[in-house]
């Protein structure tokens, strides 16, 4: 899951002009609109934001001479309005997170793709056919990046040893000083590991009492609910030590402007967060949508997506890790993404890893009411 | 009498009198407020209600007569909590909005000389003009673990106290939204007092505490009643004081709009919340208004 902020922890006042200018700009450049939609030479993109930065699609765009034009969501939920409001057509390639994939897929609004036409073989073997993009043996969307969730603490608060356990949030140490993601599904699907479950989302009623229980327990230890932009304040600032369902995607960046902060996966598991292109169900620019893809999953974008100013993210591509090996080894090494010695793959070899995926025996909204009363409290 | 009564029965002489009445042209120049009232306030409002009954179905909005999101938002325990908690905070805010302002206001209006005085109505004004969000986030430096206070309790006492994140760090925030609007309208307030009023007192061998207390504050009744339900309106409905100063916990009502929406574009849901808010001020105002109006009674 990306951020949208390319500029945190950067809070002087040029950061703050250099982002709006920037903002701006990209603004004006590249933003979407229904009017503009039918062009051919346009791309419309739904997609997380930060997606449309030139430093990712640029060469795309000069090497077909188009327009990259995005429809930014927060949210899966948010996404999935969009593209249920929007008349087909709308937008020719949508980026979604692996556990929206099946509601997309099952209201009919993603295309199905030829494997042939992308280099899955290129990705590591466990991507190749990554479950959550594949139905009944169909593909429908190509995986793009990934990354783990699990357990963010302080460093100077912290020893890694102390929080090898998800059970370091009920310490005395941490009271007070949990901070939580606001977001149901990443922060239960961590107190649902926490209590063994494995998957952390395919549990029957009774387990899902014993989740709620669990999670209500941990109320004395709260810090607060954090959105995006606070929980980085929140880490930096020291009203967060501890949180859960969060990961790289947030305390690499703070680490390398000085935060003391780091991510672990817990001894009972993390989570893994993934996105993938798909093509949008209606689009008459199939082709340059195929293009778009391919782009994104060759070895060129994948290091882009891989060293993208505002997210650092694990890419699937082995290509991809050979080409950021060679042209830029000291990304390589932050990244964790080196060939042939410790890199992210481990944890999976591990068996520590579960997908992030939507509640499968409750209903979303049965799991979003818990999280609110948790917050009420 | 409302503005659209006004100008009824402004319209309504017209019949009566010649095309040239005097009362033609002010009927006329009310007219694009009116407009602009019913395009910009009544008609949204409608819509509001009206969505409240319908129904979404995977992620859309569809037409429908359901009670069904009344029922669930009114009976829920989140939103009960939100409601009480919400109640609270905004009337300790207006509460406290009105201690801090009063005698600020007085301060400025009778015991600045004038160039100060101005110099103090311009200070106010200005932050009503800069992005709130951003005097929050300065908030946040100023109050948090590694921040600006702790930092110098820590140099000088080895101290550390938990002020970010708390109903300290709350009202922080929120009288950063109300006082120098509260202000502002006392002290306009305590300007328009007639100073022959003040004099015939003093004259009379009142001491200054009993001109406050027997001439200024009855005087200014109303601003003050104004001054304080504007400072509840205002820490009522807002969103960025809970959320960045006390992270969510716990939520308000404007937090729990938010959450509502993200759960599955729930805006018919959101809009129970939003429409119950609507009502609760609406009653707010016109208790303090039948409570001035009772005041003025026993006068």
């Amino acid at each position: 899951m990306p951020k949208p902020f390319s500029s945190l922890p950067d809070i002087s006042r040029r950061g703050f002009l250099k982002a709006g200018v920037a903002g701006a700009a990209l603004a004006a450049s590249s933003r979407w609109s229904l009017a503009e939609a039918a062009e051919p030479n346009v791309l419309n993109y739904l997609s997380w934001p930060g997606n449309a930065d030139p430093y990712l699609i640029a060469d795309f765009e000069k090497a077909h001479n188009v327009k990259v034009k995005i429809k930014e969501y927060v949210g899966g939920d948010q996404m999935l309005a969009v593209i249920n409001q929007s008349p087909p057509g709308a937008f020719d390639v949508v980026l979604a997170d692996a556990e929206y994939m099946h509601l997309l897929h099952a209201a009919d609004f993603v295309e199905e793709l030829d494997p042939a036409d992308y280099p899955l073989k290129d990705f590591w073997p466990e991507f190749q056919k990554f479950p959550l993009h594949w139905f009944d043996g169909k593909l429908y969307g190509v995986m793009t990046d990934f990354g783990y969730l699990g357990l963010s603490y302080n460093t100077d608060v912290f020893k890694p040893e102390e929080v090898s356990s998800y059970a370091a949030m009920w310490s005395e140490k941490a009271k007070g000083k949990v901070g939580f993601f606001d977001w149901y599904l990443p922060s239960m699907g961590s107190i649902s590991l926490s209590n063994g479950n494995r998957p952390p989302f395919d549990i029957d009623e009774a387990h899902f009492a014993a989740v709620k229980e669990k999670l209500f327990s941990l109320k004395p230890q709260a810090s607060g609910f954090y959105t995006i932009a606070d929980i980085f304040s929140s880490l930096t600032n020291g009203r967060a030590q501890l949180v859960p369902g969060i990961g790289e995607w947030i305390t690499l960046g703070l680490r390398q402007s000085g935060v003391p902060v780091d991510t672990i996966i817990p001894a009972e598991g993390g989570l893994q967060w993934t996105e993938s292109l798909s093509i949008v169900k209606g689009t008459p620019k199939r082709d340059l949508a195929r293009k778009f893809i391919q782009y994104t999953t060759s070895p060129e974008g994948q290091v882009k997506m891989a060293t993208k100013v505002d997210n650092k993210k694990s890419i699937p591509s082995i290509a991809g890790w050979k080409l950021l090996n060679e042209t830029m080894p000291k990304e390589a090494e932050i990244l964790r993404l080196e060939l042939n010695k410790p890199n992210v793959m481990d944890e999976y070899a591990a068996k520590k890893i579960n997908f992030r995926q939507l509640p499968q025996q409750q209903s979303i909204e049965d799991w979003n009411d818990v999280w609110s009363e948790f917050k009420s409290l | 009498m409302t503005l659209v009564e006004r100008m009824r029965s402004g319209l309504g002489r017209r019949g009566a009198r010649t095309a040239a009445s005097p009362a033609v042209l002010p009927a006329m120049l009310g007219v694009p407020v009116g407009l602009w009232q019913a395009v910009f306030f009544a008609a949204p409002l409608g819509f509001l209600v009206v969505v409240t009954f319908w129904t979404v179905k995977s992620f859309r909005l569809e037409p429908d007569f359901s009670l069904a999101n009344w029922e669930r938002i009114l009976l829920s325990g989140p939103f009960q909590r939100a409601l009480l908690y919400t109640f609270e905070i905004s009337l300790l805010s207006a509460v406290l909005t009105l201690l801090v302002a009063l005698p600020a206001a007085y301060t400025i209006a009778f015991r600045l000389p004038r160039w100060l005085r101005d110099l103090a109505v311009t200070l106010l004004i200005v932050p009503v003009f800069s992005s709130y969000m951003l005097r929050i986030y300065a908030w946040q430096i100023v109050l948090s673990p590694g921040g600006i206070i702790n930092s110098v309790l820590r140099f000088l006492l080895d101290l550390e106290l938990n002020l970010l994140g708390g109903q300290i760090s709350l009202q922080v925030g929120l009288l950063t939204l109300t006082l120098p609007v509260a202000i502002l309208i006392l002290v306009m307030a305590f300007s328009g007092i007639d100073r022959t009023l003040i004099e015939a007192a003093e004259n009379l061998g009142c001491r200054r505490v009993r001109v406050i207390w027997h001439v200024m504050l009855p005087s200014i009744r109303r601003a003050i009643a104004l001054a304080g339900s504007t400072a509840f309106l205002l820490a009522f409905g807002d969103y960025i004081s809970p959320l960045f100063m006390t992270g969510s916990k716990p939520p308000t009502l404007s937090i729990l709009i938010v959450d509502t929406v993200k759960s599955g574009s729930q805006w018919p849901r959101a809009s129970v919340v939003g429409v119950s808010m609507l009502v609760i001020l609406a009653l707010v105002f016109l208790a303090v208004a039948w409570a001035g109006r009772a005041g003025k009674g026993g006068k």
